[in-house]
């Protein structure tokens, strides 16, 4: 097989697995402009009443605000402590480092349903029931390994001495850190920001332990819509997310690079 | 052999197409006069020392050097023999089993070199191959591959930017310009006779002088220029402009006068010392003399009114394309 | 004389122990940098995976291994352990023949498509897997999308019953991990350097023998992480086989929402829990062990 031919075979792979990928999407997105209050294709019409619908879904803006806040704070708890232990590590400041590099990625491959019931029990067995203490540490430990791989990998690209030239240059070492080297790994925080904020956005294994009848996250209320009843009021909800981070994407695009997005969360 | 060039001037280009690692568009690539522009280059048993090395992270250096040994259906007790001969050739036997990722620069190099012989190619490339080195390991390199290249007699091209290492290295060197060979001949050719001012410029200091000629014959001619009339080695018709190139050690200060030499008054302007050699700038009328002495006695003094004098088979004439004709 | 002998001794012994004092400081000062992370690695994750673990182990009177007793002994319980493998192994399997040469395709692509592939790789991921899921059952409907087309294409004459069946389970569990096989493996192709398959080819490496022995063995970091995270994730899938196929493919992942959730038997969700544990634990020290022993990288 020669290269040229290798080449288009493997393009066209590629090319059929964003086809595979982009097939749920498109029905979404499709679905969800139906004129009757059936999740189904083929839609007889096109209709945008479900977009207006979805304000209204029962319990809607209350769990998209407990995801979005537990989302938001949590991502910014591990980008904190992704930079403060990554530095760490990279720097061999400590024994060990590439054992607790590798702990530190290992919750990805660790089942979230176990993690949310070891957790609940855990909890429980400390007397601490309330749903968003419990929910921000189970996110934090979910959100941690996404951001760690992501700093560890930034940070070992980053030249070092450029402190030291600050320093001199009149910066005490918070100040220099502030500003010769958070804007050096912007992109990297921008990725695993990124892939933090949606893993959080999106986790059901965990949460469903850990919520109650009256504080449910985005994911749960999902399901429940559709085991309930499955309207295309989902479907819009979907697409508007959809397109959200469509435009978050093509926003990474320019500031980052696509490409190092997707080079730079390994 | 040595192509020798400024970046971007192609020598890299024409590597890989003796390599068989880019096709031309036109034209063709003979080895041995066997015809090998179709020929891929896991065919061509070309081998080549890349400027990073290229060495595999996932082979030690066993691994790598025997590289091209395997999958020819020879015997392991061959293939090991082989590589034990390629690593000592480079004096690496002892790193055998080392991961190639825990080597000095100098040792990747050599293990590079060892991976290439070890296929006993018949033409040996190396792109670059000395530039990631410092200085000291630069020039021990430059010395013992030349030697062993002598003793393997082997078919070695080198591309370089350093014109010390081409002088150092090569039989032959071609001076590549903007894809052009400017001149393809032995170092001392190439350095005292060289055949376009790009040459000259490339291979050396030179003193550059503008001026037009006046008269010629006898392989020289006549050029008018601003410090007055100077004999240079020359075919250009009268009218021609030119620019009059010297290499700085055929300029002496003061001295005795001789027919045949050119002569020039001048200011010295800067004195740099070079260890074994001096190096003076002298200001003349138009232009900026580069002389080199030997020695460190009776040195002149920077702002001393001199007189230059130099012979005039040592001066050459190129047709000054920057003016318009 | 001496006075220079005891001041040179005098400065040698200050740094020396300025050297120590540097190395202690920068110990303690990693320490610091890393203790937050370590707190929330011990106290959220690994302490109560152990008292889980502990838990399962527990009975009325003490040590016991009932609750695995209870899941394993039988055939029920055993075919759930099954079920679970299973679909964690046909998945990695799909993915992993799907995704190699995608990645490749990936990595050999440049501008305008190239991001488009990135895209359709990254959009799926902010894409709720509830709703992927249930947008392949429309897909896979007996009047849906795919079969319309099948009998378009004459390929089949009366609608092919996909809903609800395994193919559909594997169809849906293929396409929601994809991403995660193929960005890992991709993330460790595109840093391969090129010039070492010219290296190969100067060599006398074909093209597809070059392949074979530089950028195969080369690439196996990407594909272990790949396999990893795939399977950890299929075989502890909940929303999938609980859309796709409902009651019918119950697996430890399903079992243990159902035991927790809805008819409260909390030690049998703990020991399925465990076995659970015990895979991603399997899966996190078998990949650590192959990536080292894959050679010195980075």
């Amino acid at each position: 097989m020669t290269g040229a031919l290798a080449r288009i075979v493997a393009i066209a792979f590629m090319a059929g697995a964003s086809l595979f990928l982009l097939a749920p999407l498109l029905v979404i997105a499709a679905a969800s402009f139906s004129p009757t209050p059936v999740f189904d294709l083929p839609i007889g019409g096109a209709s945008l009443r479900w977009y207006g619908a979805v304000g209204s879904l029962d319990g809607f803006w209350p769990a998209l605000t407990l995801s979005l806040e537990i989302a938001l704070v949590s991502t910014a708890i591990s980008l904190a402590l992704g930079t403060l232990t990554g530095i760490a590590i990279v720097r061999g400041l400590i024994p060990g480092a590439s054992i607790l590099a590798a702990a530190l990625a290992s919750p990805l491959m660790m089942p979230g349903l176990v993690l949310g019931i070891a957790l609940l029990q855990f909890f429980r067995g400390f007397g601490l029931t309330q749903v968003f203490p419990a929910l921000l540490m189970a996110h934090v430990v979910v959100t941690l390994p996404y951001v760690a791989r992501t700093m560890i990998a930034g940070l070992s690209r980053f030249d070092f001495t450029l402190i030291d030239a600050a320093r001199t240059l009149g910066c005490s070492f918070p100040a220099s850190i502030f500003r010769v080297m958070a804007p050096a790994l912007a992109p990297a925080y921008l990725t695993s920001g990124l892939f933090a904020f949606l893993a959080s956005m999106d986790n059901y294994p965990v949460s469903i332990f850990l919520t109650d009848a009256r504080m449910k996250t985005l994911p749960i209320k999902m399901l429940q819509y559709i085991e309930e009843s499955p309207d295309p009021s989902i479907a819009a909800l979907s697409t508007l997310i959809l397109l959200a981070t469509l435009a978050l994407l093509f926003a990474a695009d320019r500031v980052v690079g696509l490409h190092r997005l997707a080079g730079l969360s390994e | 052999m040595t192509l020798l060039g400024p970046s971007g001037c192609g020598k890299t280009t024409l590597l890989r197409l003796i390599a068989g690692l880019a096709t031309p568009d036109e034209g063709h690539v003979s080895i041995a006069g066997v015809d090998v522009t179709r020929t891929p280059p896991h065919k061509r048993n070309v081998g080549v020392v890349f400027q990073n090395y290229a060495l595999f992270p996932h082979l030690n250096v066993g691994g790598n050097v025997g590289f091209g040994l395997s999958g020819k259906g020879l015997a392991k007790a061959t293939i090991a023999a082989k590589v034990g001969r390629a690593l000592e050739l480079v004096q690496m036997g002892k790193f055998r089993d080392r991961p190639v990722t825990a080597l000095s620069g100098g040792q990747q190099q050599r293990v590079a070199l060892a991976r290439a012989l070890a296929v006993e190619p018949s033409v040996l490339l190396f792109d670059e191959a000395l530039s990631a080195l410092d200085r000291n390991l630069r020039e021990t390199m430059q010395v013992e591959l030349r030697r062993l290249l002598k003793d393997i007699g082997a078919t070695a091209i080198f591309v370089t930017h350093d014109q010390d290492e081409a002088l150092t290295m090569s039989d032959k060197i071609a001076v590549m310009n903007a894809g052009q060979i400017e001149q393809f001949a032995d170092p001392l050719s190439v350095y005292a006779q060289p055949k376009t001012l790009f040459t000259m410029r490339f291979v050396g200091l030179s003193s550059e002088m503008r001026g037009t000629v006046v008269a010629r014959g006898l392989g020289q001619v006549r050029v008018e220029t601003p410090v007055g009339a100077v004999m240079a080695q020359g075919d250009q018709p009268v009218g021609c402009s030119v620019v009059v190139a010297t290499r700085p050690e055929h300029v002496r200060i003061g001295g005795v006068e001789a027919i045949e030499d050119n002569c020039a008054e001048g200011q010295i302007r800067q004195i740099t010392f070079h260890g074994s050699r001096t190096r003076l700038s002298v200001d003349v009328v138009g232009a900026e003399f580069v002389v080199e002495m030997g020695g460190v006695n009776a040195l002149p003094s920077a702002g001393q009114a001199v007189v230059l004098r130099w012979p005039a088979a040592c001066s050459f004439a190129y047709a000054d394309s920057s003016v318009a004709a | 004389m001496s006075a220079v002998v005891s001041d040179r001794y005098g400065l040698l012994a200050r740094v020396r122990c300025h050297d120590l004092l540097a190395r202690v400081r920068s110990r303690r000062v990693g320490l610091t940098l890393a203790a937050p992370a370590l707190f929330v690695l011990i106290f959220l994750y690994a302490a109560p995976l152990a008292h889980l673990l502990a838990g399962s182990f527990r009975g009325p009177a003490g040590f016991t291994l009932d609750a695995y007793g209870r899941v394993l002994a039988d055939a029920y319980g055993r075919s759930l352990v099954w079920n679970s493998l299973r679909l964690g192994l046909i998945t990695t399997g799909l993915t992993l023949v799907v995704g190699y040469p995608a990645a490749f395709g990936l990595a050999m692509s440049r501008g305008v498509l190239r991001s488009l592939f990135l895209a359709s790789l990254f959009l799926p991921l902010a894409a709720s897997v509830i709703a992927k899921a249930f947008a392949w059952t429309i897909l896979l409907r007996s009047h849906g999308v795919v079969n319309d087309t099948l009998i378009f294409l004459h390929l089949t004459d009366k609608p092919i019953r996909m809903i609800f069946t395994q193919t559909s389970l594997i169809v849906g569990a293929a396409n929601i991990f994809l991403p995660f096989m193929i960005l890992p493996i991709y993330a460790v192709v595109a840093q391969i350097d090129p010039r070492l398959t010219e290296a190969a080819a100067t060599l006398g490496s074909s093209p597809a023998r070059a392949f074979l022995r530089v950028v195969l063995p080369l690439s196996t970091p990407g594909v272990i992480a790949g396999v990893a995270l795939v399977f950890s994730l299929s075989v502890s899938a909940y929303v999938v086989p609980n859309l796709l196929m409902g009651e019918n493919y119950p697996t430890l992942a399903t079992t243990i929402a159902k035991a927790f959730l809805l008819i409260r038997d909390p030690a049998l969700g703990a020991a399925a829990g465990a076995i659970l544990m015990a895979i991603g634990l399997a899966v996190v020290v078998v990949s650590n062990r192959l990536s080292e022993q894959g050679g010195s990288t980075k």
